[in-house]
C-alpha cells in the first residue's frame, strides 16, 4: 500500500534519550536554536509553529517551508517571529523559500555577530549517529539521538532516512552530526522512529543562492521552482522507456521504468458472488509538494483496471462498468482559491499506433484540466479511457498529473494514449 | 324548469306566441345559476314576461344565498325588451356587462349574456336566439385516446411499464438478483407512479368533470414509457457524440416536450377547458416541474467544486455508431481546454 506521509505536526511520542554527548551538544548549540511561530495578525495568537537554527553570524535562520507557508501565501495575514532560547522574541523576514525541498531562510535583525550552526560540507556514512533538535508540541527544546539510514530508496526529491522521533514542532529544526555540524533539516514522519531530513546540501544550495542574488517576489520564486520540478519530474518520465506489460493476460499496459513510480496491484479473483472479475494495477510517486495544508501539488497517480463479465449481458455489465469510471478525482488537494473549477471534454479515439490490428482498442476517453491561480502555466490534468469495443470485457485506464505545464500534460497524454492497447 | 303563472296582463304560458302583435307581451328568457367562476349549477327557461327573484319561497327562482332578499328583484318584459328591477335590497343587485344606456334609478334594460350579480350569487341571463359556440369537431386525440383507454391497452402499457422498471432495477443492481425482488419493485415502482393519473381523475372528479381513470392510465403509462425511451435515446446521444456536439442539447429538450405533451392530454381528457387555458396549465407544470428540478439541482450545487464533471456514458458496443478519432485530434481539443482554464484562473 501507500506510504502515508504524515509531515511532523502529527506524531507523539514520549520518550527521550538523552545521551551524554547530547547533553553537551545541546547545551553548546542552544543560543542559535529558534522556536518559529506563525502570529495571525487579527487575533495575536500564534497559528503554528515549527523550529528553526541560525545560519549566518547576520541572523539568516533555517527552517521548513511548511512552518511559515500561511506566510508566503497570504503574508498580510500572518507575521512571523522567532523566541530563543532565553524567551525573548523578535519579529523576522521571509527572504527566500525551496518549495520543493521544503525550506525557506528567515531573517532576523541582529545588532552584533552571533554564533550560528555550521554546515557540514560531507555526508554521513549509513548508522553515524546523529542529534535532532527542535521544540516538539512547544514543550520546549530538546535533542533526540538517532542513526542515519542513507537517503530514502526510490525518492524523486532526495530525503534522508532518519532512525529516530521526530515530531511535531520539531519541524526546521538541525539534525547534527558529533561534530555539530548541519546534516539535514528534520522535515516530516512516517511513524515508529522513521524520520525524514533534508539533506543539508539542498540548504547549502539554497543559501548560496541567497547570497548571489536574494529573491525579490516569493510567489515568482515559487512559481519558477514548481516549473522547474516539474521539467525535470515530466522529462525523466517522458525519457524514460514505458515497458509494455500484461495485464490479467488480456491487456497491453505501459509501465514506466522509473525508481521513484511505484506500482501495486490488486484483484478480486478471491470473490466467488463477485459479477465482475477486476484486476487492478496502480503506479504512483510516492511523494508530493506541500504548498499549504489544502493545496499539494507535485502528484503522479496511474491506474489500469481490467475488468470481466461474470454471466452477466451485455447491457448490465456496460451498466455496472459506467459506475466504476463516473466518479474519478483530482490527485491531489487543492482548494478555490488555488485552482480553477475542472474543464472536460471527451471523445470516441482509437489510438494510430494499434489501429487495424488485432491489438486495437476503441476508447471512450476523457480529459480533463484545471488550472492554477497563483502559479501561471501549471496545471493539473486527469485523464480516463474507458474501452468500448468489447461486450464482455473492459480495459480502464486512467492517470492524474498535478502542477504540470500544457506541453508536458499533452505529451504525457499522447504517449500514455498510444500505449494502451488489448493484447 | 317551467314555472307557468299568471301574469299581471293575464296571459299565460300555454298560449302560443307567434308575433309580438299579441294582446300581451311575452317574453322567453333562460336564466343560469353560476359560481363565480363562472360554472353552470343550475338552468331555468322560463316563458312568462314577470319574474321574480329572491329567497323567499314563493319566488319564480329560489336562491338560497343569506346575502339575498326575500324579494331581491324581478325581471320583467315589455315593449320586446327585458328590464331589472331591484327591490329595494339590502345588498342591492349589479347588472354585469350591460351595455344599456336606457338606464332609471331602478330599472335597466338586460342585454344577451348579461350577469346579474346579487349577494354572493350570480346569475346569467341568456335569450333563446343566443348565439352557440360552433360544434368542435372530435380531434384525431380522441380516436387515440378511445383506443388507448381500452381496458386491454391500458393493462398491456402498464405491464410494459413493469418490465422495464424491472430492468432498470435489474440493470443497477450490483450484486445477484432474482426475478421476485425485481417485480416487487418494479411493481411498486409502478403503483408509485400510477399516483399521477389518480391524482387527476379524482381532481377532475372533484371539479365535476369525468374523472375517465381508465384513459388517464392509460395515456400517463404511455407516456412514462415513452420517457424512457426518450432517456435511451438521450443515453445513446451521449455515448456517440464528442463532448462538443449539439446533438446533446437537443436531445434533453425531448423529455421536456413529453412532459409537455403528456400534462395537456391528461388535462384534455380531465377537463373542459379553453384551449389557451390548456396549453397555459400544461406549460405550468412542465416548467414546475423541470425548472423546479433545476432550481433544486443549482442551489446544492457547491461554490467550487473540486471535482471534475464529465459525462461518463458508456453503452454495449452494438450502441457505438460514432466513428472514433485519433489521439491527434483528442489532443488538439484538449489545447483548448488549457485556454479555457487559463482564462478562468485569470477572471478571479
Amino acid at each position: 500500500m501507500k506510504t502515508l506521509f504524515t509531515l511532523v505536526f502529527i506524531l507523539l511520542s514520549h520518550t527521550i534519550f538523552a545521551a551524554e554527548q547530547a547533553e553537551e551538544i545541546f547545551a553548546q548549540l542552544t543560543p542559535s536554536l529558534y522556536q518559529i511561530k506563525l502570529i495571525d495578525k487579527a487575533s495575536g495568537e500564534k497559528s503554528s509553529i515549527g523550529s528553526g537554527f541560525q545560519i549566518s553570524a547576520d541572523g539568516i535562520i533555517a527552517t521548513n517551508y511548511h512552518v511559515i507557508s500561511s506566510y508566503a501565501r497570504h503574508p498580510e495575514k500572518y507575521r512571523i517571529e522567532y523566541l530563543d532560547y532565553q524567551g525573548k522574541s523578535g519579529q523576522v523576514d521571509l527572504v527566500s523559500v525551496d518549495v520543493i525541498n521544503d525550506l525557506a531562510l528567515v531573517k532576523r535583525h541582529v545588532d552584533l555577530d552571533m554564533p550560528y550552526f555550521i554546515l557540514s560540507d560531507k555526508k554521513p556514512i549509513k548508522g553515524e549517529q546523529l542529534f535532532a533538535l527542535g521544540n516538539p508540541h512547544d514543550l520546549g527544546m530538546i535533542v533526540v539521538p538517532g542513526t542515519y539510514n542513507g537517503l530514502k530508496k526510490e525518492s524523486f526529491n532526495e530525503r534522508i532516512h532518519f532512525t529516530g522521533s521526530i515530531n511535531s514542532g520539531m519541524s526546521g529544526g538541525p539534525v547534527v552530526n558529533k561534530d555539530e555540524k548541519v546534516v539535514g533539516i528534520n522535515v516530516a514522519t512516517s511513524g515508529n522512529q522513521i524520520g525524514f531530513l533534508v539533506p543539508h546540501e539542498k540548504l547549502v544550495t539554497l543559501f548560496s543562492d541567497y547570497k548571489k542574488n536574494a529573491p525579490t517576489d516569493i510567489k515568482q520564486q515559487m512559481s519558477a521552482q514548481l516549473m522547474a520540478n516539474q521539467n525535470k519530474l515530466m522529462s525523466a518520465l517522458l525519457n524514460n522507456t514505458w515497458q509494455s506489460k500484461e495485464l490479467a493476460g488480456k491487456a497491453m499496459i505501459p509501465i514506466i521504468d522509473v525508481p521513484f513510480i511505484r506500482c501495486w496491484g490488486d484483484s478480486n479473483a478471491d470473490k466467488k458472488d463477485a459479477l465482475i472479475l477486476a484486476a487492478i494495477a496502480n503506479c504512483s510517486l510516492d511523494e508530493n509538494t506541500y504548498l499549504s495544508s489544502h493545496f499539494f501539488t507535485g502528484s503522479v497517480e496511474i491506474e489500469f483496471r481490467y475488468m470481466q463479465a461474470k454471466n452477466l449481458s451485455d447491457n448490465k455489465f456496460y451498466h455496472l462498468y459506467q459506475r466504476q469510471i463516473s466518479r474519478a478525482g483530482a490527485g491531489n488537494r487543492a482548494g478555490k482559491d488555488d485552482v480553477t473549477e475542472y474543464q472536460c471534454h471527451h471523445d470516441i479515439i482509437t489510438p494510430a499506433s494499434t489501429a487495424g490490428s488485432s491489438q486495437e482498442i476503441k476508447n471512450k476517453s476523457i480529459f480533463c484540466t484545471r488550472a492554477y491561480k497563483e502559479f501561471p502555466g501549471l496545471f493539473d490534468v486527469l485523464y480516463l479511457g474507458a474501452s468500448i469495443d468489447k461486450n464482455q470485457q473492459a480495459l480502464v485506464s486512467h492517470f492524474t498529473l498535478a502542477g504540470v505545464s500544457k506541453k508536458n500534460a499533452l505529451a504525457f497524454t499522447g504517449k500514455f494514449m498510444e500505449a494502451v492497447s488489448w493484447k | 324548469m317551467e314555472i307557468i303563472k299568471d301574469t299581471e296582463h293575464g296571459c299565460t304560458a300555454t298560449e302560443p306566441m307567434t308575433s309580438n302583435d299579441l294582446p300581451c307581451e311575452q317574453g322567453e328568457i333562460i336564466i343560469e345559476e353560476i359560481t363565480r367562476n363562472h360554472k353552470l349549477l343550475h338552468r331555468h327557461r322560463l316563458k312568462q314576461s314577470e319574474i321574480s327573484i329572491g329567497r323567499g319561497y314563493h319566488n319564480d327562482i329560489i336562491l338560497t344565498d343569506p346575502h339575498i332578499c326575500p324579494q331581491h328583484l324581478s325581471l320583467s318584459f315589455s315593449q320586446g325588451a327585458w328590464r331589472l328591477n331591484d327591490n329595494n335590497s339590502v345588498n342591492g343587485t349589479i347588472l354585469e356587462g350591460s351595455k344599456s344606456s336606457n338606464k332609471d334609478d331602478h330599472q335597466q334594460v338586460i342585454n344577451d349574456g348579461d350577469v346579474i350579480v346579487l349577494g354572493k350569487s350570480q346569475l346569467r341571463i341568456l335569450f333563446s336566439d343566443h348565439q352557440v359556440a360552433d360544434t368542435i369537431a372530435f380531434s384525431p386525440f380522441e380516436s387515440l385516446i378511445d383506443f388507448i383507454r381500452h381496458p386491454i391497452a391500458v393493462f398491456i402499457s402498464i405491464a410494459l411499464f413493469i418490465l422495464i422498471a424491472g430492468n432498470i432495477s435489474y440493470l443497477n443492481q450490483p450484486t445477484e438478483t432474482n426475478i421476485s425482488q425485481l417485480f416487487v419493485s418494479a411493481f411498486s415502482m409502478s403503483l408509485l407512479f400510477a399516483l399521477w393519473p389518480a391524482g387527476v381523475a379524482l381532481v377532475s372528479h372533484l371539479t365535476k368533470h369525468d374523472p375517465r381513470i381508465l384513459a388517464q392510465l392509460g395515456i400517463s403509462f404511455s407516456f412514462f414509457i415513452l420517457l424512457w425511451l426518450s432517456d435511451l435515446l438521450e443515453e445513446i446521444i451521449a455515448f456517440n457524440a464528442s463532448s462538443n456536439s449539439l446533438l446533446g442539447l437537443i436531445s434533453t429538450l425531448v423529455p421536456i416536450g413529453l412532459a409537455f405533451s403528456l400534462f395537456w392530454l391528461n388535462s384534455y381528457i380531465g377537463f373542459h377547458v379553453s384551449a389557451k387555458r390548456r396549453i397555459v396549465v400544461a406549460l405550468s407544470i412542465t416548467a414546475l416541474l423541470f425548472g423546479g428540478t433545476y432550481l433544486l439541482q443549482y442551489s446544492k450545487k457547491p461554490e467550487f467544486n473540486p471535482h471534475p464533471q464529465y459525462n461518463a456514458t458508456i453503452m454495449a458496443p452494438r450502441y457505438l455508431m460514432a466513428p472514433s478519432n485519433n489521439v491527434e485530434t483528442f489532443l488538439k481539443q484538449s489545447d483548448i481546454l488549457f485556454e479555457q482554464a487559463n482564462k478562468a484562473a485569470q477572471q478571479d
